[in-house]
């Protein structure tokens, strides 16, 4: 994956551009807020990573610019503002994720693999991995030709699992998705819904597909791609 | 009650030993009045005894016994009520003229001042027992002249003037007291109401004031000086807390730093120091849960968010709570029940804080709950106002610590070790319902805790 980092702060440049090489993704990195602007408009890029406090032009103007020159790039925000309505205000100037400063390098990469999929995602009916299959429209399903009764949470946790298949999924991204509330839990409930899912989808089956990525998230993935 | 509050009160001694100190005053000042008076009046009587005397001697050296008994007798008749009695006796003794008997016994008063007491006729006959004062002189023929005065009249004149001086004195202690009453009413309540001012202050918010009057005065000026001490006591409080949010935010970057350069060691440590590194990890992110934990504190507390309110819909929202914890509460074996009323409750304020908050108060709950115990959530509207109630079956919080809960990092001694937490919980609760004006309170479940939030609709 070809990234493009608009990020005038050193320290922080180099320690994405690091984590970024070593996962086998390659980064440009650019200072200047025009500079980044004029780099994103030659859609090169699979996902871009915006500061939004940069010189001469700020992440949030870029972002409407690109979007109004049809540049449809997948963008994730990265500031150190991490108040609701700047993020609000990221997302409406056409920013696809945000991600408040100082963060994780985990957090970063599971959600840069979560845009570049939601990108190349099709319009699809069916979601299938391995031998687990999910049909969007009857909302069934099955695990080799076997039928599973879903909770409605349960459905959407799965799904969001499914269409990043093979991607780490951090906790708070699934708060943000699946139950669509930015907070934050004291407790790891998360787990509990995890293993309520694994006891359903995994238990009686020889392959463990929904795997726990510690001090990360989770992940949904064929045993055979791994 | 009240009574007994102004009796008790500092300004009610004031004025009482105000009051006896007046007391004591006005009465040197009228009993010197009334020595004065009488001193006056005794003086007069002298002075007239004196010239009568003068008189007399006058008429006897010029016209001898017949003068004196002439001067007698006009002035006997002159004054119908005369107060003067006379008696000229010779060198034996015997009475030469006068009205009275005979020469009168008597004791002496010093200064050549005669006093006795006889019986006189009162101008309607009767007798009457009166005191004299009188004063001798011996003439050149060796006879000797007697004037007496009754002084009843100086007496009762005197004892009128003490009567009405003693009435006075009455008047001003009694007036003393009313005033030192009224005055130490109104000054307590004054004291009063800055007392209860104070009060609500110090169990709400403390950013309010005492308020001015505008009467202006030693009150208003106590007024003033406890608005700026509040004042003072507020900023140096947000100071406090302005250095550990600071501290927080500070220390998050590097912090955030060691945890990411840990989570890239735990790739390519050996597989014996594995757990090891995994175990500084969760510590790590302990920390910054923490820190994270206090900025968003100090962020609801700036009351930054109130910009993003909306209308939201309540009921969903506690839906979506007991939703998430269920299946935690299902695996303590809990039973957790829900009760929603028919409509849809909305209020204005920010979805994710409203639910962090019910989401706050729920773990607890569950967390603080043993096995196969009840946690119910239920959900009304009284009035104007929506309330969250949330009982438990757990171990209950003793009374005394409900208000200590709500302050940052404070955790019930009995739970500290035992449950995971970093004490931050409670005062996020606290924080999100005092920036929606609204309230939350802790009551005694039997057993367990009751929390009680009330929101404005």
């Amino acid at each position: 994956m070809h990234i493009l980092l608009i990020e005038d702060d050193d320290a922080v440049a180099a320690f994405i551009q690091k984590g970024l090489a070593e996962s086998g993704h390659s980064a440009e990195r650019v200072t200047d807020g025009r500079e980044g602007r004029d780099a994103a408009m030659e859609k090169r890029h699979d996902v871009l990573v915006v500061d939004r406090m940069l010189p001469h032009l700020d992440g949030l103007s870029i972002i409407s610019q690109l979007r109004q020159s049809g540049v449809n790039t997948p963008v994730l925000i990265l500031s150190a503002l991490g108040e609701v309505d700047d993020r609000v205000s990221g997302l409406k100037a056409g920013g696809d994720d945000y991600l408040v400063k100082p963060f994780a390098f985990d957090e970063l990469l599971a959600r840069i693999e979560a845009l570049r999929r939601r990108q190349e995602a099709i319009p699809q009916t069916r979601l299938k991995v391995a031998d687990l299959e999910m049909d969007l429209l009857s909302h069934k399903v099955t695990r080799a030709g076997q039928n599973f009764n879903l909770q409605p949470r349960e459905y959407r946790l799965l799904e969001y699992l499914m269409k990043h298949a093979g991607q780490v999924v951090t906790r708070t991204m699934l708060l943000e998705n699946v139950w669509d509330y930015h907070f934050d839990p004291q407790t790891n409930v998360i787990d509990v819904h995890i293993s309520r899912l694994r006891q359903k989808i995994d238990k009686e089956f020889d392959h463990q597909l929904l795997t726990t990525v510690r001090g990360v998230g989770y992940m949904l993935q064929d045993p055979a791609d791994a | 009650m009240i009574l007994n509050r102004i009796f008790t009160t500092y300004t009610f001694r004031f004025m009482f030993s105000y009051v006896l100190v007046l007391g004591v005053a006005v009465f040197i000042m009228l009993a010197s009045v009334y020595a004065l008076y009488s001193y006056e009046q005794f003086s007069r009587v002298q002075e007239s005894i004196a010239h009568e005397l003068d008189q007399l001697e006058l008429h006897y050296r010029e016209h001898g016994e017949q003068g004196v008994r002439d001067y007698m007798d006009d002035e006997k008749s002159r004054a119908n009520l005369s107060r003067f009695f006379y008696i000229l006796v010779d060198a034996d003794d015997r009475k030469v003229a006068g009205d009275l008997d005979a020469w009168p016994s008597f004791r002496e008063f010093g200064r050549g001042w005669l006093a006795f007491e006889r019986e006189v006729l009162a101008w309607d006959g009767e007798a009457e027992h009166r005191e004299f004062m009188a004063r001798s002189r011996t003439l050149a023929d060796g006879s000797r002249l007697l004037v007496a005065r009754h002084y009843s009249d100086l007496i009762s004149n005197a004892k009128l003037m003490l009567r009405m001086l003693a009435r006075g004195m009455l008047i001003t202690v009694v007036l003393g007291v009313i005033g030192g009453a009224w005055t130490s009413l109104t000054m307590l309540r004054e004291v009063e109401s800055i007392n209860r001012a104070v009060r609500t202050i110090m169990e709400g918010d403390l950013s309010e004031r005492i308020p001015i009057t505008g009467r202006g005065g030693d009150m208003e000026v106590l007024v003033l000086n406890f608005n700026s001490l509040l004042d003072r006591i507020q900023s140096l409080m947000a100071g406090v807390r302005q250095v550990s949010d600071n501290i927080a935010h500070d220390l998050r970057t590097p912090l955030t730093r060691l945890r990411n350069h840990l989570s890239n060691l735990e790739q390519h440590c050996k597989p014996e120091n594995r757990e090891e590194v995994q175990a500084m990890l969760a510590e790590a992110d302990g920390l910054l849960a923490t820190f994270s934990g206090l900025l968003r504190i100090a962020q609801v507390e700036s009351g930054h968010r109130r910009a993003g309110f909306g209308p939201v819909n309540l009921s969903a929202i506690v839906q979506d709570v007991v939703e998430l914890y269920e299946p935690l509460a299902q695996d303590k074996q809990q039973q957790i029940t829900l009760n929603l009323p028919d409509e849809k409750i909305n209020i204005t304020g920010d979805r994710d804080l409203l639910f962090q908050a019910i989401a706050n108060v729920l773990d607890n709950a569950i967390k603080y709950t043993p096995e196969a115990g009840q946690v119910s959530v239920t959900m009304r509207q009284h009035g104007s106002q929506a309330v969250v109630e949330v009982i438990d079956s757990g171990v209950g919080i003793p009374e005394e610590k409900y208000d200590k809960v709500f302050e940052r990092f404070y955790r019930v001694e009995a739970s500290r070790g035992q449950q995971s937490g970093n004490g931050l919980g409670l005062s996020l609760v606290a924080a999100v319902m005092k920036l929606h004006d609204g309230k939350i309170s802790l009551h005694a479940g039997k057993p367990g805790l009751q929390v009680r939030l009330l929101f404005s609709v």
